[in-house]
């Protein structure tokens, strides 16, 4: 009986607990009683997050395509053929028509080296991550108002505000340590203000519950800073102090009167003066939202929209207050820090920067490092099914069933000359690969993961991977070293997170020894400093804070005579993203077992179609099948489907429509037809 | 009377592993308490209920049923040696009695069995509870009991088990501590323990009406983390692995508090909404075990309160439910 204290690999909480082993095998989970995050507690998917690990699907040896089957094969032979095949690639046409696709289930170490990979390898700046998909609106808004795309607070804050708005986040299911955080806030006393239109578990205890339009964040938000404005409750202390380019936001949101608000998100004025008022008047009000803010065409604009009401309000700097984007991957902030993005090194230092480049140059004793940014993953799609990219290097991602549009990621997937693809399971994408890799899950190596309050904290190994299967760093060195770079050799995952800090300002002061028991916020820039709970006090990273006011958009694709639903896409409690950890754990499994759309009892009831009917979902791009869940969680004109299901993939529906700024894709609006299955 | 000094405790207990297999408390590097091997970690008899279920030494959180490969079935082995397992608050006994009856109760669970025949049972008490609180004494629920006594753990055999580990320990002479401690510990009232049993005698009168389970549910987000920390909690799934001509078969701790728990195949669930689940999470204790088997199935040991991430453990829904409904 050993117990192993490691982070959980689902969300971005953070949360730890202890893997307990038997004899070589996982036989539980008992959380860290003492972990400021989770508090001796866990969610559900936590307390089975050592029952995957074990699974008779995990992939134990390398395969390789031969004869249109994926056979068994040596880690020479797979080795050897993946980087043939890349150079081979490469040199016919060109370092940038590869991509290289990290993980934000990988640890920091292993972005990293990723990244090192693609572009002192490989001289290609072609690396992203799944963030494109949830939180690239986050780095892009935050970076141009505050200087800094991360969570501002942290989540102990919670526990200081007086009122916390939610917006566009279903925080009980997708972050339940830290939507328990916020329902015991608002039992004991806090204001709750929740801005979404499914009827989620946080609007029960809500004061105010905004069940806005789909895609009409802008217009709400503009409509609260109105009043804001109008009725004098701005802080104009902070704002004349701490930011800049005030008159334009004031300019304009000055017609988006709540009336006119009203008139776009279908709210009653009254409920956004009465949350504008609850919000402006808080000593200490907190903006957390989630996907439901950045997952659109406009994404960037509904980021840089709650960083206006912040900073309006003066809810910057301090305990209790602030912005904050939960992340949703366990390690998608830390992908984000390592610069597993087309345009940024770690720590967001611009491939653009002459003196950047220069710097990792020199500590990776390569000649040079491409200076143009690369391709944001979705754009790298749509460049392979155009023939434009060739190679695709993908580590612990499946577009297949992730990205939107299935039909079109199938394409463009179908279309490389080449994939390969390292992951713990055999993937709808690793299907389609011509080389897989099988790695080590996160009980199985060493490392870090960085949570949404930016603690990077240690992962360890509990067990031994099964069969061949190697941590992802393992595999990534061994990859450099046969494409003839000798620059990563490393005895252990610590040795890479040393250079990292070497390179890194921000986690300067991060090293192993440091992170017990329960990790370090960064910036940490030296090894004697603390950590950083909260940001931007008494200064933003960027100096002053910028409003950027923002024109409200509509929405791509809206509903008409054909295609008469808005369907938005998300994610359930029991699974998670893809489903191949959550479906390959049975009382997860046991819980969600199918696809399923929530509709609610009016439109079923129009429809002719009652619970658990099965029903037909229809859009320009697809057609999936899936059980009818009639409630009102959901408003009329209004469907919800999670992405977790290969046999009813909600991804096959959505629109592959990007927002310009950010190139996320708008997973959560898109038109649909719904009828009963014949 | 037995004793042993706190620097004896950590040679006593490697002694014994030749003749068992010995799972104690120990710090974990983090400051978690947990059951492990001596060696594993600093000896942390003090600070009261360990936050696992110690019953997990008997009943783990998964483990295997049997495996069935080409033609023949074979089950987990029986541990070399019987396990020898320390930590047991008096409320933890109790706990272990119940689920005993319970697992051997008409269909005897051989699995369970497996690894709980023949352990020896180790409880914890006096001043070693949090903050050197006391914790009341075991008395004959054990093998044997370590008593803390200030400077010294008193050591009390039971049974013939827990008389012949104890045989070779230093004697000192009778003091009356032992009598003082129990004498104490028996004029302790535990707040708790009146509450759930007020709670159970309102829920059993019928005094407690639906809206009050929907408000709790409300509170609830399923992460089964209360019937996973309960250790009277005896429910488990099974799962079969099927592959390369094998079929392992294993089964977990399951939990009431989910959906597909009694959800029948054909969709129906005659516990389809967290309403009822909540209802059934605190009725089971309080209401049908009473029934069943004629006492209460919350031994007062706090840790679903500790794990819930909402606040809705046993002691608080207890608490809420006694101020609405308890009065006369």
């Amino acid at each position: 009986m050993k117990r192993t204290l490691t982070v959980c690999p689902y969300c971005g909480t953070g949360c730890m607990f202890h893997l307990v082993s038997d004899g070589g095998r996982l036989v539980g989970v008992e959380p860290s009683v003492t972990h400021p995050v989770s508090r001796a507690g866990l969610c559900v998917k936590g307390w089975n997050a050592f029952a995957f690990v074990h699974h008779p699907d995990r992939l134990t040896t390398p395969l390789i395509r031969r004869d249109g089957q994926l056979r068994p094969a040596s880690w020479d032979e797979a080795l050897g053929l993946v980087v043939e095949r890349l150079r081979e690639i490469q040199g016919r046409h060109g370092a940038d028509s590869i991509m290289v696709a990290s993980s934000a289930k990988a640890t920091n170490e292993e972005n990293y080296l990723l990244m090192k990979l693609a572009r002192g390898v490989f001289g290609t700046n072609n690396i992203d991550h799944c963030a494109r998909l949830c939180h690239s609106s986050t780095v892009v808004g935050l970076a141009e108002t505050f200087g800094s795309g991360a969570m501002t607070n942290s989540i102990d804050c919670i526990d200081q505000a007086e009122v916390i708005l939610v917006i566009g986040s279903n925080t009980t299911e997708q972050h339940p340590l830290i939507g328990s955080r916020i329902l015991n806030a608002a039992r004991s006393g806090a204001r709750l203000i929740v801005a979404d239109n499914r009827r989620i578990r946080l609007a029960r205890h809500a004061d105010l519950h905004l069940r806005h339009r789909n895609g009409s964040d802008v217009a709400l938000l503009n409509g609260m800073m109105q009043v804001i404005i109008a009725e004098g409750l701005e802080d104009r202390e902070f704002i004349e102090s701490r930011c800049e380019n005030y008159p334009a936001l004031a300019a304009a949101v000055a017609h988006w009167t709540p009336e006119r608000a009203a008139a776009v998100t279908g709210l009653d004025p009254g409920d956004i003066v009465a949350a504008a008022r609850l919000f402006a008047r808080a000593k200490r009000a907190m903006i957390v939202y989630s996907m439901g803010i950045t997952q659109h065409s406009h994404g960037v604009d509904n980021v840089r929209c709650c960083a206006a009401l912040a900073m309006l309000t003066g809810n910057l700097g301090r305990p209790g207050t602030g912005v904050n984007p939960l992340r949703g991957q366990n390690n998608v902030q830390g992908g984000c820090d390592m610069g597993a993005l087309p345009d940024v090194l770690t720590g967001y230092q611009k491939v653009a920067d002459p003196a950047v480049r220069e710097k990792f140059a020199r500590a990776w004793g390569v000649d040079g490092l491409p200076d143009k940014p690369g391709l944001p993953l979705t754009r790298a799609m749509d460049a392979a099914a155009e023939g434009r990219l060739k190679g695709m290097f993908i580590l612990g991602e499946n577009p297949i069933l992730s990205d939107p549009d299935q039909g079109h990621a199938r394409r463009a997937l179908e279309n490389l000359d080449f994939l390969a693809v390292q992951d713990i399971f055999l993937t709808e994408t690793a299907q389609l690969a011509h080389v897989v890799l099988p790695a080590a899950c996160f009980a199985e190596k060493e490392g870090t993961f960085t949570n949404t309050e930016r603690r990077v904290q240690r992962v360890r190994k509990a067990v031994e991977p099964p069969g061949e299967a190697r941590a992802d760093w393992e595999i990534i060195c061994a990859l450099a070293e046969r494409a003839g770079y000798g620059g990563m050799r490393y005895p252990d995952p610590s040795a890479v997170m040393d250079e990292i800090a070497s390179l890194t300002p921000i986690y300067g002061g991060i090293c192993y020894d440091r992170l017990d028991p329960h990790g370090l916020q960064w910036p940490c820039p030296d090894r004697g400093h603390p950590g950083t709970p909260i940001l931007h006090v008494g200064r933003f990273t960027r100096g002053k804070g910028r409003f950027s006011p923002a024109p409200y958009r509509p929405p791509s694709e809206l509903p008409d005579d054909d295609y008469p639903f808005v369907l938005t896409t998300g994610r359930t409690y029991f699974h998670w993203h893809t489903g191949t950890m959550t479906r390959r754990t049975h009382l997860l499994d046991r819980e969600e077992r199918s696809a399923f759309v929530e509709i609610n009892p009016d439109d079923a009831a129009r429809l002719g179609v009652r619970e658990r009917d099965r029903v037909v979902v229809t859009s320009r791009r697809g057609e999936v099948r899936a059980l009818a869940r009639v409630t009102e969680m959901v408003v009329p004109g209004v469907v919800f489907m999670p992405f977790h299901f290969t046999e009813g993939a909600a991804n096959a529906l959505t629109n592959n429509v990007l927002d310009p700024e950010s190139s996320i894709p708008e997973f959560k609006v898109c038109a649909v037809q719904v009828r009963r299955a014949p | 009377m037995k004793y042993l000094l706190p620097e004896q405790l950590a040679p006593f207990f490697a002694s014994l592993e030749a003749t068992h297999e010995v799972r104690l408390p120990i710090l974990l590097p983090d400051g978690t308490r947990a059951l492990g091997h001596p060696g594993d970690g600093p000896l942390a008899l003090h600070g009261g209920p360990l936050p696992g279920k110690p019953t997990a030494a008997f009943f783990p959180h998964e483990g295997g049923v049997f495996t069935a490969a080409a033609g023949m079935v074979s089950t987990p082995p029986a541990p070399e040696k019987p396990l020898l397992v320390a930590g047991f608050t008096h409320r933890d006994l109790a706990c272990l009695r119940f689920i005993d009856r319970f697992f051997a109760d008409g269909w005897r669970d051989d699995i369970y069995f497996r690894r709980r025949q023949g352990a020896v049972i180790v409880g914890v008490s006096g001043y070693c509870g949090p903050g050197g609180s006391r914790i009341p004494c075991a008395g004959g629920e054990c093998d044997l009991e370590l008593v803390a006594d200030r400077a010294r753990w008193l050591v009390v055999p039971y049974t013939d088990a827990g008389e012949t580990i104890v045989a070779g320990l230093p004697d000192a002479a009778p003091d009356g501590a032992l009598e003082r401690i129990r004498e104490e510990a028996a004029a302790m009232i535990d707040e708790n323990e009146l509450l759930i049993r007020r709670a159970s005698e309102l829920i059993r009168a019928d005094r407690v009406p639906d809206t009050f389970w929907a408000e709790i549910g409300d509170r609830c987000i399923a992460c089964t983390g209360c019937n996973l920390a309960c250790p009277t909690c005896t429910c488990f799934g099974v799962q079969d692995l099927r592959y390369a001509g094998r079929v392992e078969r294993s089964r977990m701790w399951d939990s009431c508090q989910l959906d597909g728990f009694m959800r029948e195949a054909s969709g129906h669930n005659p516990l389809g909404t967290e309403s009822l689940r909540t209802r059934r999470r605190i009725h089971h204790k309080l209401a049908a075990d009473p029934e069943r088997w004629g006492e209460i199935s919350c031994f007062i040991c706090g840790r679903c309160d500790g794990v819930c991430p909402t606040g809705i453990g046993i002691f608080a829904v207890a608490r809420e439910l006694v101020e609405r409904y308890g009065g006369e």
